[in-house]
């Protein structure tokens, strides 16, 4: 930006002689070091912001793998319509594009005493600031015979990657008359219409493969996300090849039994050709034992600016803090980090974090041409992140074809664009 | 050494020139970068979303208008523009194009 529009831009809010604090590189004196933990959608995206608002500083992002698999059109996958290299995304751009110096190491611990970050490898990184965004991590037991090596069996496909692999090769190798079942677990919990999107493109791929096949989803709940939308969208497309049990009905799965291919609950046996688990959730396991999570098993964070209310100087966002009314998106975790990381830019320099602003908007797709969408804009209000009175909700019900169509169309718009963002 | 005293007192100078410091001009960054997720960053939309940094101000201002009275169609636009004032979208609107 020159200085012109800058003035101009100035001008036009009204405030006389304001200009950010942003963007003026050179003026840190020495190179105040940030550590960002995970290379997702949060942590991605906070060190991509955190050069462009001070590109003096020193940024560092450390991820357990070498690239990332998002979890947003996984579900594609599942269904045939895209392959893994479609969701896989590289950490090249952060470090040749924007200077961010990427590691791949594990995480054991974050020592907030010492401002110190410790990988599995004996590797230590010390900040002045550090932004944990390490995702969520099963609940192994929450679900009775739920563990680690039953995911091996039934999996849950929660985080993509191998998991989502093994969830389409089991799709895949199923005959023709077989159930899908989907446990959907109780809130809160990662992508809340993440387990319903899930069901629609499988019984779209069903449909067309498979036509005496079914998925029933098991719920732990009575209602879940845009959940109008996905019945209205059910009953039109997918009458034969999708049901849905609510908790009322008997749909909370009680256990699993994986060996013998048994899912459970109070009033009933399954035993589905595929199954698909979905358990309770915590934040990210390296968040817990830095003393990061209350015991909600998730992080309570100062709404204004994400800071960890346990450990200072440690910024906690995405799927991993308490973020009031913001659900536990992709989409939320981007605009956190960019909160969080203005947040930091200013504090550095020692001014005060600006105003919290943040969107949330999340796609959900039940075939190739039929798309509908939930949106909120967010405040602090009284101390809590809370929705614009007003603003935001749920695409319209009885929308036609046309405008389903173009909200598929904008959903992989969304995803070009936020990848991008992110990533790029 | 030197460098960085030259740095220090270029940084004393910009800071003077720029106080006041502002608060609202961070606002509007931080809440003009939170579009990006579906317009791209700097506006720049590589897919389905429309892309507006080579758009003229004045124009798009009117669009978002029209989004919040239901004047103009939109799929999604009308349920976020209702989340901020007038203002808050003019001056979102100038953050993006004034970007090159
Ligand atoms: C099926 C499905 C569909 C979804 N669809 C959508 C959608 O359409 N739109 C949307 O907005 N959201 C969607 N989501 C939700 C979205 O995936 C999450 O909300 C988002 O990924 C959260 O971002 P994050 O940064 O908190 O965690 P993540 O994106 O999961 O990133 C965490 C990163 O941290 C790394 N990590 C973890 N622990 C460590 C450690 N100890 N050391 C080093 N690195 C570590 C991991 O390797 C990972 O790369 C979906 C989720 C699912 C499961
Ligand atoms: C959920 C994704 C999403 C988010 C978030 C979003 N937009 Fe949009 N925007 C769209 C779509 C889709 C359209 C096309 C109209 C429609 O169908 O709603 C659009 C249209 C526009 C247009 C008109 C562009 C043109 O050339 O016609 C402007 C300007 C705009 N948006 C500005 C913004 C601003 C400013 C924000 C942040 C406050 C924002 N948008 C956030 C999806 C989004």
């Amino acid at each position: 930006m020159t200085k012109i529009s800058r003035r101009t831009f100035n001008g036009l809010l009204g405030a006389a002689g304001a200009i950010s604090t942003f963007g003026i590189s050179g003026c840190t004196f020495g190179s105040d070091r940030v550590v960002v933990i995970g290379g997702g959608f949060g942590g991605a995206t906070a060190a991509k912001y955190l050069k462009r608002y001070n590109p003096s500083l020193d940024v560092t992002l450390i991820d357990a793998e070498k690239s990332h698999y998002t979890c947003p059109f996984s579900n594609t996958v599942l269904a045939g319509m895209n392959s893994m290299a479609f969701i896989n995304r590289s950490f090249d751009a952060l470090s040749a594009k924007h200077g961010v110096k990427v590691v791949h190491a594990t995480v054991t611990a974050i020592d907030g005493a010492a401002k110190k970050v410790v990988t599995a490898d004996g590797q230590s990184f010390s900040y002045d600031k550090c932004i944990v965004s390490p995702g969520i991590d099963m609940k192994w037991g929450a679900l009775a015979g739920y563990d680690e090596a039953a995911s091996h069996i039934m999996p849950h496909a929660w985080k993509a990657g191998p998991q989502t692999e093994l969830l389409k090769k089991q799709i895949d190798a199923m005959a023709d008359g077989g159930v899908v079942l989907i446990s959907s677990p109780g809130n809160p919990f990662r992508c809340p219409p993440g387990p319903y999107e899930r069901a629609s493109l499988i019984a779209h791929y069903l449909k067309a493969k498979k036509p005496k096949s079914k998925v029933i989803i098991l719920d732990s709940k009575d209602d879940f996300a845009k959940s109008g939308l996905f019945k209205e969208g059910w009953e039109k497309l997918y009458e034969k090849n999708l049901e849905w049990v609510p908790a009322a009905k008997g749909g909370k799965v009680a256990s699993v039994d994986a060996k013998g291919g048994v899912v459970a609950t109070d009033f009933d046996k399954f035993k589905p050709a595929v199954a698909n688990i979905i358990p309770p959730q915590t934040a990210g396991v390296v968040a817990i034992k830095s003393g990061l999570a209350d015991k909600s098993g998730f992080c309570p964070v100062d709404p204004n600016t994400f800071e960890s209310t346990q450990v200072k100087d440690v910024y906690v966002i995405g799927d991993s803090c308490i973020a009031g009314a913001m659900p536990k998106s992709g989409y939320s975790a981007s605009s956190q980090a960019k909160v969080a990381a203005a947040a930091i830019v200013a504090v550095l320099k020692g001014d005060k974090p600006g105003v919290f602003s943040a969107i949330n908007t999340c796609y959900s797709l039940l075939n190739p041409d039929y798309g509908i969408s939930v949106a909120a804009v967010f405040e602090v209000k009284e101390g809590k992140i809370a929705g614009v009175p007003n603003s935001g909700g749920v695409s319209p019900k009885g929308a036609n074809a046309q405008f389903r169509k173009k909200e598929a169309d904008f959903a992989s718009g969304w995803y070009a664009s936020i990848s991008q963002d992110s990533w790029g | 050494m030197k460098k960085r005293l030259l740095t220090a007192g270029v940084c004393l100078a910009a800071t003077l020139l720029m106080a006041p410091a502002a608060q609202s001009a961070d606002a509007i960054t931080v809440a003009a970068d939170a579009c990006a997720g579906c317009h791209g960053t700097d506006g720049r939309s590589l897919g389905a979303m429309p892309a507006f940094h080579e758009k003229k101000p004045a124009e798009l201002k009117q669009i978002l208008r029209e989004y919040k009275t239901g004047k103009r169609e939109a799929t999604i636009m009308d349920r976020i523009v209702k989340g901020y004032s007038d203002e808050q979208l003019d001056a979102m609107v100038d953050y993006y194009t004034a970007k090159k």
